[in-house]
């Protein structure tokens, strides 16, 4: 289980997190929308331990983030991780340097799951396939959570359904993964939990399927009358 | 093979329906092997953890049985497939009553337009 | 192998191209230099020796004979050194930024590697260290080089042979590259190995805190400075020359692990509690 409690951020004298709680589970895919940009992506890398906060505490089963958890729990940012001059292949073959965690054959089926060619140099890619490649680079790793920035932003229609369907695949299985998202219609019928948050705050937090079971709404229908409200 | 999800029902319901149909209409023989769980995600574009809960419950309801590390099966018991058949012929015909009822259509007028367009319409 | 070594050799085979290229610089240049100023000096002789009936040794008492001291003082020699110089100072800074600036966010990968981000920091430190003291090697294998390459262009008469170490004494700023004795070469490299170290905090500090950090950084250098030089400005204005320079030597080292040991104390803080990516 993955806790957030109580997380405060501010940058200098704007305070862009207000304490945010939620949990995010093992096995479940957990949703934060945010209708504005500011806040979610700092939520992420304030888990990862790459930027300081000003409050609050992450626990990852219990225990807070050290070097260790780079193992167990992993980040794919809405950027580039790996060298632009580097083959992906190159890439590879750092993170197998560097984690214990990185599984080779998973980078493999990745690589053919995607259709990318180990050869490329990052830099030559278009933003779809270099959105892939961060997924591949943070999906072959046997981690038990990955955190995705804003996965489909920004790219074309053709990559957004393929990585949409890595969610319906065992390369997601049994994990618990955080994505961040202003739009959701790619992903609406994947996702087992979602985070409201506006104006540094959650405003809700939910089940979809018990949503739509007990009050026959679809996410999109929540987020209307949350935001709207 | 696609569900069109819909937004507002449980996925794993919609799943759920998608095997009573195959059920009812008879594409799924009774003992017929099914999809593992990770196959069916996959092939209806769901999340894994969704197609598991859809065959739980399935399983609950005794529309499937799975023995010991063997795949999972379409029942044989005959009454639970008659029932399958009958639960989605009485929401089809509720569903078209609610339909004819909010236009103000008798039953009258509606069974003897029935009657004049279900051959046609099979015909096609 | 360790991670530490694993990132140092990272580090060495990023920078390696623009690295080799310095190298082969520094050498077509200060080659090039021999050959021009033996050439120049050859001319000047033959000009002095055939127009204005000179003789070999009133041109030599007149002009000098030919040594290395006409290269080094020629931007033939400095020219790729101060260049290689200051690739590397500004190396530095680049060895950090160009993780996080552009398009290639590169410290994301670099801060979730699961290992001490100080092997991160130390690796950058020890591959610049290791960049200048390659670039001294080189410059050392230079010298009999040039030597041999002026042996083919000035006839012996004219020339002054230096072996390595008068060599050496040619140049101004020799005593701090070229340490002759064990003693001077950890004072001086371990001054350099400090240096780099104060910079890297300072970086950081800009890093954790932005716009109000470069302030903090700059702070921070200067009180380095300021701890570094405290025994010699004590001694000057307090002691009025009371101690011994081997006294004096021994506090300032003393202060130089100090302000090391507070570099590494304070990026190990800033780069596990306050970095940003």
């Amino acid at each position: 289980m993955l806790e957030v409690k109580d997380l405060k951020k501010k940058f200098g004298r704007k305070q862009v997190l207000k304490g945010v709680s939620f949990t995010a589970k093992k096995g479940e895919i957990t949703c934060l929308i945010g209708i504005n940009g500011v806040g979610k992506t700092t939520i992420l890398n304030a888990i990862m331990r790459l930027t300081a906060i000003n409050g609050g505490q992450i626990l990852l089963n219990g225990e807070s983030i050290t070097k260790k958890s780079y193992e167990k729990i992993t980040f794919i940012p809405d950027a580039i991780t790996v060298m632009p001059h580097m083959k992906i292949s190159e890439a590879m073959q750092f993170m197998d340097d560097f984690y214990d965690c990185w599984n080779e054959k998973r980078a493999t089926e990745l690589l053919d799951f995607f259709k990318l060619n180990a050869n490329d140099r990052v830099s030559s890619l278009s933003k779809g396939n270099t959105a892939k490649v961060n997924l591949l680079l943070g999906l072959a790793m046997d981690v038990d959570y990955v955190l995705m920035d804003e996965p489909f932003s920004g790219i074309d229609m053709f990559s957004r359904e393929k990585i949409a369907e890595v969610f319906t695949t065992h390369l997601i299985e049994d994990r618990g993964v955080i994505i961040t998202t202003h739009e959701i219609s790619d992903i609406e019928h994947l996702i087992d939990h979602v985070v409201l948050l506006d104006n540094g705050r959650v405003l809700k937090e939910f089940a979809t399927e018990e949503v739509r079971e007990q009050e026959g709404k679809s996410v999109v229908d929540v987020m209307r009358e949350v935001y709207q409200a | 093979m696609k569900i069109n999800v819909n937004k507002r029902d449980p996925v794993y319901v919609q799943v759920m329906r998608y095997f009573k149909e195959q059920i009812a209409t008879g594409q799924l023989a009774p003992g017929e092997e099914i999809a593992s769980r990770r196959e069916i995600a996959n092939q209806l574009k769901i999340n894994p953890n969704t197609a598991q809960r859809a065959y739980k419950e399935m399983e609950e309801l005794g529309l499937i049985f799975t023995e010991g590390n063997m795949p999972s099966r379409i029942t044989m018991d005959e009454t639970i497939l008659t029932d399958v058949r009958k639960e989605l012929v009485l929401e089809a015909v509720t569903e078209f009553i609610h339909s004819i009822q909010s236009i103000d259509v008798s039953l009258e007028e509606a069974v003897e337009l029935v009657k004049e367009n279900y051959n046609r319409k099979r015909a096609d | 192998m360790s991670n530490y070594l694993k990132l140092v050799n990272f580090e060495l085979s990023r920078f390696m191209k623009l690295y080799v290229v310095m190298i082969c610089f520094t050498i077509i240049m200060q080659i090039t230099g021999v050959i021009v100023k033996s050439k120049s000096y050859m001319g000047l002789a033959n000009e002095e020796m055939y127009k204005n009936m000179m003789s070999k040794t009133e041109f030599i008492n007149q002009h000098g004979e030919f040594s290395f001291y006409w290269l080094t003082q020629s931007i033939w020699f400095m020219g790729p050194i101060a260049l290689c110089g200051a690739a590397l100072l500004f190396y530095m800074f680049l060895i950090w930024y160009r993780d996080w600036l552009g398009k290639n966010t590169f410290i994301y990968r670099l801060l979730m590697i699961p290992t001490a981000r100080m092997n991160v920091y130390l690796a950058k430190a020890t591959t610049i260290f290791l960049m200048v003291i390659g670039m001294v090697a080189l410059q050392l294998a230079l010298f009999p080089v040039e030597a041999v390459v002026m042996q083919w262009m000035v006839p012996v008469d004219f020339r002054l042979d230096l072996n390595i170490l008068q060599t050496i004494f040619s140049l101004n700023f020799a005593a701090v590259l070229f340490p002759l004795t064990p003693t001077e070469f950890f004072l001086w490299y371990g001054a350099g190995a400090m240096s780099i170290l104060v910079i890297f905090t300072a970086i950081l500090f800009e890093r954790s805190f932005r716009w109000k950090g470069i302030l903090i950084g700059v702070v921070y250098i200067a009180l380095s400075v300021g701890l570094l030089m405290l025994p010699v400005l004590i001694d000057e204005f307090f002691m009025y020359g009371y101690l011994y320079p081997i006294e004096l030597v021994g506090i300032t080292i003393v202060m130089g692990l100090l302000v090391t040991g507070m570099s590494l104390f304070t990026s190990h803080y800033l780069l596990n509690k306050k970095v940003t990516v």
